[in-house]
């Protein structure tokens, strides 16, 4: 059975209850730089971080043309496939602005997806903590690891 | 901004690869692609146009292993070169935690770089940042050509580097100073992670 | 299609107990129409309405009971009524749990019939 895998523990009940209700086949909360807070369904990590990536770009994209037409808020996006439709959604929480992309098949819908999206916002909003303070998070002589690690990469 | 999670012990940082067009963004992520082993990246996502110019990004996660205890990933992108592309721009460079500037060193293209560096600083002031708050490198590329046709690194420092900023030759399409540019540009931007002070 | 349906929304409300009437497109879940009192959702109503439908279609068919045609959802508090309308519509009826079930199918039949 597909478990939600979470990054930010505070994510976790308000996603599970979303892909319960909505019936996504796939959902990321990240950050508007592509960053992943949260998923559900996906497979491999490295399939997560391209969708994100891509995701977080075309909401971008969006917002931009939205900017471009007069400050017009776009809050979401959808496209539609035959098969699957992609949906992409943006919200506030305190500790800044998060989206998600939702991925359904022909056992949901748009409409299902939408109405279940405006409360998994409420759901994140009332569950998010606020911005952490800054923490030193690297021991002072981490060049060591990272130039061992990048050697490692490039098998130097 | 760097995503840190201290509870799952995560750290994620976004490396933008900025420049005119043609300059060698992409093939310096190509080059990281080919190098680094399967396990440790992502796939790479290129969107670009049929004559396989980047119309939107390119984009590489890296996978660093542990350092100070912390999974550590870099997503590294490049940006559109060309000049009409400036939009989609600045919306790559968006939560960058550092910038790689890849100047193109034929001497042809020397206003070309000039004109991306001022773009970049642009894009980093309408963002609230600068070039002297984001970790940036300089990789000078295609230094591989003969020295008729190209600046010296010595003389792009003069046109180009005002911060004296660490800068590095290359040779893109065969992974000269590609490495040398990645660990420089990782150095800074964790380096600034660690110097964050408590609020 | 859709505008002779979507006139047929206010005839719908007129049936004794009902709330509100919609057109909703059955694959998205989207409201296309609504004639609805204060308070109803039409957004929720249609969303979930297609994806009653939708599942009811699935166990109908593999009860060999074919297509569903109607679908009356008789709750504590209110009722559900949902027709197909043909080409990827459905005709929504919600009101209380003493609503002219028979007379809104009435309506609903009427108004297919007037849109063809």
């Amino acid at each position: 059975m597909r478990r939600s895998r979470v990054i930010e523990a505070w994510t976790y009940e308000p996603l599970e209850r979303f892909v319960r209700e909505s019936g996504a086949r796939l959902t990321l909360v990240m950050t508007p730089a592509g960053q992943v807070l949260a998923q559900f369904g996906f497979a491999r990590a490295v399939d997560v971080m391209a969708a994100a990536a891509l995701g977080a770009a075309v909401f971008a994209s969006s917002s931009e043309i939205a900017r471009l037409l007069g400050n017009l808020e776009f809050s979401t996006l959808h496209h539609r496939g035959h098969r699957f439709g992609i949906f992409l959604g943006g919200c506030a929480v305190p500790r800044g602005r998060l989206l998600a992309l939702v991925i359904y098949g022909e056992d949901s819908s748009v409409g299902l997806v939408q109405l279940f999206f405006d409360e998994l916002v409420r759901g994140l909003q009332e569950a998010a903590p606020e911005q952490e303070r800054s923490r030193p998070v690297l021991a002072a002589d981490f060049e060591r690891e990272l130039n061992d690690s990048l050697a490692s990469l490039f098998g130097r | 901004m760097s995503l840190v999670n201290f509870t799952t012990r995560e750290i994620t940082c976004k490396i933008v690869y900025y420049g005119p067009g043609r300059s060698g963004k992409t093939a310096s992520l190509q080059y990281v692609y080919g190098r680094v082993p399967q396990d440790r990246r992502g796939r790479m996502v290129s969107l670009a146009t049929e004559t396989e110019r980047t119309l939107f990004f390119d984009f590489l996660p890296l996978d660093l292993g542990s350092i100070s205890g912390f999974t550590t990933r870099f997503h590294l992108y490049t940006v559109p070169g060309q000049l009409y592309y400036d939009s989609t721009r600045k919306l790559v460079l968006q939560g960058a935690d550092g910038v790689v500037f890849v100047a193109d060193s034929q001497v042809r293209q020397l206003d070309e770089n000039i004109e991306s560096l001022q773009g970049l600083q642009a894009n980093l002031v309408a963002m609230g940042s600068d070039m002297r708050s984001m970790p940036m490198v300089f990789q000078y590329n295609k230094q591989d050509l003969p020295s008729e046709l190209i600046l010296t690194p010595t003389e792009l420092d003069d046109a180009l580097n005002f911060w004296a900023l660490a800068s590095h030759s290359s040779d893109a399409l065969r992974g000269v100073g590609v490495f040398e540019t990645l660990r420089a540009i990782s150095e800074r931007v964790l380096r600034k992670l660690s110097e964050e002070a408590p609020a | 299609m859709i505008a002779p349906l979507a006139e047929a929304l206010d005839r719908m409300t007129r049936v004794g107990g009902v709330w509100g009437a919609l057109l909703v497109a059955a694959d998205d879940g989207l409201v296309i129409a609504e004639a609805v009192m204060e308070g109803i959702k039409p957004a929720a109503i249609a969303a979930l309405a297609a994806s009653l439908a939708r599942q009811s279609g699935i166990a109908s068919e593999a009860a060999g009971a074919g297509t569903p045609r109607f679908l009356h959802l008789q709750g504590a508090a209110g009722t559900l009524a949902v027709m197909s309308a043909g080409d990827g519509l459905l005709l929504v009826a919600v009101g209380s749990d003493e609503m002219n079930v028979g007379l809104a199918r009435l309506e609903m039949l009427r108004a297919i019939e007037a849109a063809e």
